[in-house]
């Protein structure tokens, strides 16, 4: 019963957003207000409705109907009740909705927080937003129906959740990636209704910034979690595999990037129009193209969804009117606005001009990294594979000029900078940063990794330059105490997401290095030293889990015959899919990660045990953490917040 | 001029989605051996179950064969050995090239040829034993050579010893009716 209300509620749902991407969108054509004023309830509604899809689903499975073929398929009863509940967005089906449910909700936000836009300008924005919806709506209502019941034969039990899925980082990866992905539609559905208009001014650019900055925000963390899930659960020590799924989560968010840099010229200076709008179009188109990549099965991927060639097709066909339509839109509008400021060679705008151009080289790499093998294929030239090398060296070098300008860039001043008055501060970050990079380098003991210099080296540089940056802006407001109050949120913001890309680099280019890896043989009461560390097996046990029986491993470790932690890691068992899980065993601490996983059980009485030493493994997420925690500072800026009657505000320094 | 770059986002975009089209008509996970239509590769690798004797490529010249990539550490394999001994009374010539997992100095006990011997004529008179003979493959490099990415995988090889048809995966009636016979009648025409 409360199925099929769920399966009405989505019906509704999908009438409202037709509703939506119609109504207001021929009212602004014809100017009737009336039509247009009835975008926000149309919004509004279609997401209770939603909401109330998404609650039937998830009571389906916590109610472990298996009458459903969603839940049959990815719950059991045994499941412990959290997984139940995330399990209605483990599938294809499930996420779909999620998805549908997260569009729905950001549709409804801007609806909400939209009083400030001109009438015509917000019912186009929500009926565009409405256009998308209703695509995905029906999508899922026709193409994937997370509601589809088996009867008259049913199982009496589920298959159960995929057993990788069953983690805490599972729990919040997906929402938090979904809600960046359908974040950037919000961005998109600016770009076109203003594209329609053809005003472009820094007001625009005002309005979509804090929209933008959210969405990134979300995709930021989502990738993080991802990878820390991946990390924790898949046993081998590994954060990133540039698979094509990891990849299209990634590109959105390069694009991204660039577009968050460009709108603050664009805000700032009123230039980069084209490049904001054509950024916006493409962070929200590449996110389309990952999902169609992700569920069409177009490339192999160790986490896409089963594919269907009739799901592949709709998604294809939805992308070309949507995706075609607005850059066609882009041709036929964007060539007529003109850019008014004129700037120098040394400024800040062509910083943040080669920041846009190496961002977008590192999305086309990663672009043409994953897609090579399929325009190969369908060339007629064979099957290749690129992986992970390829990828590693092309961000290798793109980071060395990227890192250095990023250093550089918020010293730089708009419109046209003296080469003079920065030479002097520069040289005593350089010599700065190469101190810090070479003195944790001595620490390490060995001077021989020109990676790990190379990181810390970048680093530094960037780090340094942007907390002395800070300070000099605190500094020119007169005393310190004023300084930090006046000088506004999204500054701090910048700053603390440029360190965290330094934090993010270090952590990188030091695990790379100095990670030590060891498979070993053990038997209980054997010792194995590794990078200095003494871990001592103690006991293998049976374990006895809900849905899940498997080993555990229990370890002590020393250190220079100090005992310094215990480590518990387990090899699951899940009975109903029987697969074989490991959980690692992780201690961690900001200079460095103890990681154990358990093996497979060897001839007498022992096991292989995979122990890995990583040094500022730590840093790549906390990197991660302090670039979404920069953007939430800078959302919390008051220039976004007050009610803008028309006319450009304060002259600004950020 | 100014005004046709502002359409090349566009164009890139219907390019791409070309791809994108014809990718979802083919299963990317399929994959042609690259050993396909060439002489088979050189090798020199002893009989598993009289290792003093050596194959070559020459010898298995003048009726074409299917090469059967196998190990009895494989499920799948010991599944298909009944229907490929149905297939070998019927008059099919099949050759076993047996693969030997790699092993692992740390963890694994040194290959023994008596142990393995003893295991597949074990295995063989379990299931049926659809072999004229087989070739043992200890370093996998003919395995690695032919483009085989697991087992059971199997091969056709016509009477000049050129490799005609490559299959992943098992044989079982519905395969070999629908795509095995017809390639195997085709190709061992005198």
């Amino acid at each position: 019963m409360i199925v099929e209300a769920g399966q009405l509620a989505l019906t509704f749902a999908f009438a409202l957003s037709v509703l939506l991407a119609i109504v207001p969108l021929y009212g602004s054509f014809v100017a009737n207000q009336r039509l247009l004023l009835l975008a926000k309830p149309l919004a509004l509604g279609q997401f209770v409705f939603c909401l109330l899809a998404m609650l039937a689903l998830i009571y389906a499975f916590r109610s472990s109907d298996f009458t459903v073929i969603n839940v049959a398929q990815n719950s059991s009863s045994t499941l412990p009740w959290y997984y139940q509940i995330t399990a209605s967005f483990g599938s294809h089906e499930g996420s779909m909705l999620l998805w549908v449910l997260m569009l729905a909700g950001w549709t409804a936000l801007v609806a909400q927080y939209s009083k400030a836009l001109p009438l015509l300008l917000q019912g186009r924005i929500l009926a565009i937003l409405g256009i998308i919806l209703a695509g995905f709506i029906a999508f899922s209502l026709f193409m994937s129906n997370p509601f589809e019941r088996s009867l008259p034969f049913y199982p009496v039990e589920g298959r159960d959740l995929n057993p990788l899925l069953q983690d805490f980082g599972m729990i919040l990866h997906p929402p938090t990636l979904y809600m960046g992905y359908v974040g950037f539609a919000v961005a998109f559905a600016f770009a076109i209704a203003a594209l329609m208009s053809g005003r472009f001014d820094s007001i625009w650019a005002r309005w979509v910034r804090p929209w933008a900055l959210a969405a990134w925000l979300f995709l930021t963390l989502g990738i993080m979690l991802g990878s820390w899930w991946a990390y924790n659960e898949l046993g081998w020590g590994g954060w990133w595999f540039w698979d094509p799924v990891e990849n299209a989560s990634f590109m959105p968010w390069l694009a991204g990037t660039a577009l968050i840099h460009s709108l603050a010229v664009t805000e700032k200076r009123g230039t980069f129009k084209s490049w904001t709008v054509l950024l916006a179009l493409a962070a929200f188109a590449l996110s389309l193209v990952g999902a169609f990549l992700v569920r069409s099965g177009v490339l192999v991927s160790v986490h896409s969804f089963a594919t269907d060639p009739g799901r592949g097709m709709y998604l294809l066909v939805f992308l070309l009117l949507v995706v075609g339509g607005s850059l066609l839109l882009y041709g036929r509008r964007m060539h007529s606005v003109r850019s008014q400021a004129r700037y120098q060679l040394f400024s800040r705008e062509m910083l943040l001009w080669g920041n846009n151009i190496f961002l977008l080289t590192a999305c086309l790499i990663v672009f043409l990294g994953t897609l090579f093998p399929l325009f190969h294929k369908e060339l007629g030239l064979g099957s290749i594979s690129i992986g992970e090398p390829f990828f590693n060296q092309m961000f290798y070098y793109l980071t060395i000029p990227f890192a250095l300008m990023l250093g550089l860039a918020p010293w730089v001043r708009w419109k046209q900078q003296q080469l003079a008055p920065l030479i002097k501060p520069f040289s005593l970050l350089a010599l700065a940063a190469l101190t810090l990079a070479l003195g944790v380098m001595a620490s390490m003991q060995t001077v021989q990794a020109n990676l790990a210099l190379m990181g810390l080296l970048l680093g530094a540089w960037v780090g340094i330059s942007a907390l002395a940056e800070v300070t000099l802006r605190i500094r020119q407001f007169g005393s310190v105490g004023k300084g930090i109050t006046k000088l506004n949120a999204s500054h701090y913001g910048m700053t603390l997401a440029h360190i965290g890309f330094a934090v993010l680099v270090v952590g990188v280019a030091m695990t790379k290095t100095y990670t030590v890896e060891r498979d070993v043989r053990m038997q209980a009461g054997d010792t194995a030293h590794v990078a200095g560390y003494d871990f001592t097996l103690v006991e293998v046990y049976e374990l006895n889990g809900a849905n899940f029986g498997g080993q555990a491993a229990e370890l002590d470790v020393r250190k220079d015959g100090r005992y310094l932690t215990h480590l518990h890691a387990e090899k699951r068992f899940y009975r109903i899919q029987r697969t074989i899980m490991t959980e690692s065993a992780v201690h961690a601490r900001l200079s460095r990660d103890l990681y154990v996983s358990l093996g497979e059980e060897l001839p007498g009485n022992a096991w292989a045990m995979r122990i890995q030493v990583k040094p500022f493994v730590r840093w790549i997420w906390l990197g991660g953490l302090l670039m979404s925690f920069g953007a939430l500072l800078a959302l919390a800026d008051k220039r976004y917040r007050r009610k803008t009657s028309g006319q450009p505000t304060e002259p600004a320094n950020a | 001029m100014r005004k046709v770059l502002f359409y090349v986002p566009l164009v890139l975009f219907l390019a791409l989605a070309l791809f994108l089209l014809s990718g979802l008509f083919s299963d990317p996970r399929e994959r042609a051996s690259a050993a396909l239509d060439t002489a088979l590769p050189d090798f020199a690798l002893a009989d598993l179950m009289q290792p003093q004797h050596i194959w070559t490529p020459e010898q298995l010249r003048g009726e074409a064969f299917l090469l059967n990539v196998w190990g009895t550490w494989c499920p799948t394999c010991n599944a298909e050995l009944g229907y490929l001994t149905e297939l070998r009374s019927q008059g099919v010539k099949i050759v076993g090239l047996y693969y030997e997992l790699p092993r692992d100095p740390a963890f694994d006990a040194p290959f023994d040829l008596a142990v393995l011997q003893q295991d597949v004529t074990q295995k063989l008179a379990q299931h049926g034993n659809p072999y004229q003979f087989n070739i043992l493959d200890l370093q996998r490099s003919l395995a690695l050579d032919l483009g085989v990415s697991g087992a059971p995988e199997t091969f056709i090889i016509d009477a000049n010893g050129v490799v005609r048809a490559h299959h992943i995966g098992d044989i079982n009636p519905q395969v070999w009716r629908t795509k095995l016979a017809p390639l195997y009648q085709q190709w061992s025409q005198p």
